[in-house]
């Protein structure tokens, strides 16, 4: 590479893969169109329709669904006349009680906060952005979404539901409670938010939004 | 792109990317914050291949406690002993439950043992130069990424039933200190997983080309 060739590239007209470090010239990608790294094959830019108003919708969908998959019982077991039930805060306070803080400290975060504070976040960034209103510490919620991403676990924890009631099943009657429907809706509503979330769309709106103040 | 275009990577021309909002930005940025996100600037992840090793190491340790010590204990009528991971997939097997025996022998055993065998290969192809078959690294970092959280499905499986199997003499569970050194390991691989910087691999790669055309 010459020297002349690093000074002539303008930084605003190019695209780069963040896992392989490839050097592409930036082009639009229509809408429902996916661009790959031709070299790493890497997903760049996942450009979705009405980006905004589907993460805005799914976030409050979300928000509503998370009070009910958190109050009910998602479990009960009947043995000789006995009931008990657990929603998740539940398994995590049996964490604690077994002396277990650290288990108890990630079912908390990973189940019970990281999930809410995810749905929040979006909530937050998309109710903004849709309408172009600057508020204060976009940038910084969309870098805390982005980082909190992969740490929420409930789509595991309903794996974990799962292989309880299995489990169960010889040892007592189990039945499944609202808690574990709305989960289970609460789990959707999550995964959807991550499919139709256009990142590349949503850090240029917050740059546009940000140089306006 | 042409076969020439696929070499070109951004550092070679001047131009680094954000970490976090993926804004491009000429090289001598490098070290400063970005000023659409406010992350910090770097050429490469910061000490990637040290980080990744300790933390990998540090998660290797603590799956032999995790293997050892007992998860949880089922007392039934006062009867039961602690088990492992080991003892309680041995245990559905004899009941006859082969299928979800298997779903906790891959989340618990398996992925455990390939996420820190895929890492370390990822690390010595950085270290020594393994560069051949770059699309089937790069595809070994996504999955390695992508199915390290699902190894948490036996700390919440041992939550859920500590919760709900509370049944006084009849039967009752508790969590065991094998699960504290599990879920830790767990953290500790996927935060090796985060840390670890792919295009370290390419940047190997080109240079190889360059010495071997």
């Amino acid at each position: 590479m010459s020297k002349t060739e690093m000074s002539t590239i303008d930084p605003n007209t190019v695209l780069v893969c963040p896992a392989c470090d490839l050097l592409m010239e930036s082009r639009a990608v229509p809408d429902r169109h996916e661009a790959e790294c031709p070299r790493c094959q890497t997903v760049l830019i996942s450009s979705r329709h009405h980006t905004f108003e589907w993460t805005l919708a799914l976030a409050i969908a979300g928000l509503i669904l998370f009070f009910p998959a958190n109050v009910f019982p998602i479990l009960s077991l009947k043995a000789l006349g006995l009931v008990q039930s657990e929603t998740i805060y539940e398994s995590v306070f049996a964490m604690y009680n077994n002396e277990l803080y650290v288990v108890a400290g990630l079912v908390l975060f990973s189940a019970i906060i990281i999930p809410f504070i995810k749905l929040m976040l979006m909530a937050y960034l998309s109710t903004c952005l849709l309408l172009h209103y600057p508020a204060p510490f976009l940038a910084w919620a969309m870098r805390g979404y982005q980082q909190l991403d992969s740490w929420g676990m409930l789509e595991i924890y309903m794996l974990g539901v799962l292989v309880s009631i299995i489990k169960l099943v010889d040892v007592a009657a189990v039945t499944p409670g609202i808690g574990l429907y709305s989960l289970a809706a609460l789990i959707i509503v999550t995964l959807l938010t991550s499919t139709q979330l256009d990142s590349y769309r949503f850090w240029r709106r917050i740059e546009q939004l940000e140089r306006r103040t | 792109m042409t076969p020439e275009g696929l070499r070109n990577s951004a550092i070679n021309h001047g131009i680094i990317i954000c970490h976090d909002c993926r804004k491009a930005f000429p090289i001598s940025m490098d070290h400063q914050s970005c000023p659409r996100c406010g992350a910090k600037l770097h050429k490469r992840k910061k000490h990637s291949v040290a980080h990744t090793w300790a933390l990998l190491i540090a998660s290797t340790i603590m799956l032999v406690p995790a293997n050892f010590l007992p998860i949880m204990t089922l007392k039934s009528l006062g009867q039961g002993d602690p088990s492992t991971i080991m003892g309680g997939v041995l245990q559905l097997m004899d009941h006859g439950m082969m299928g979800i025996a298997l779903v906790v022998l891959t989340a618990s055993v398996i992925i455990p043992v390939m996420k820190i065998f895929g890492l370390i290969i990822l690390l010595l192809a950085v270290q020594l130069g393994w560069t051949t078959n770059m699309r089937q690294k790069m595809w070994m970092y996504r999955f390695v990424e992508w199915i390290g959280r699902w190894s948490m499905l036996d700390i919440f499986v041992v939550a859920i039933l500590a919760a709900i199997v509370q049944l006084g003499s009849l039967a009752s569970v508790t969590g065991n200190s094998g699960a504290t050194a599990f879920g830790v390991s767990v953290i500790l691989t996927m935060l090796a997983a985060h840390s670890f910087d792919t295009r370290l691999i390419w940047d190997k790669h080109l240079e190889q080309l360059e010495v071997f055309p």
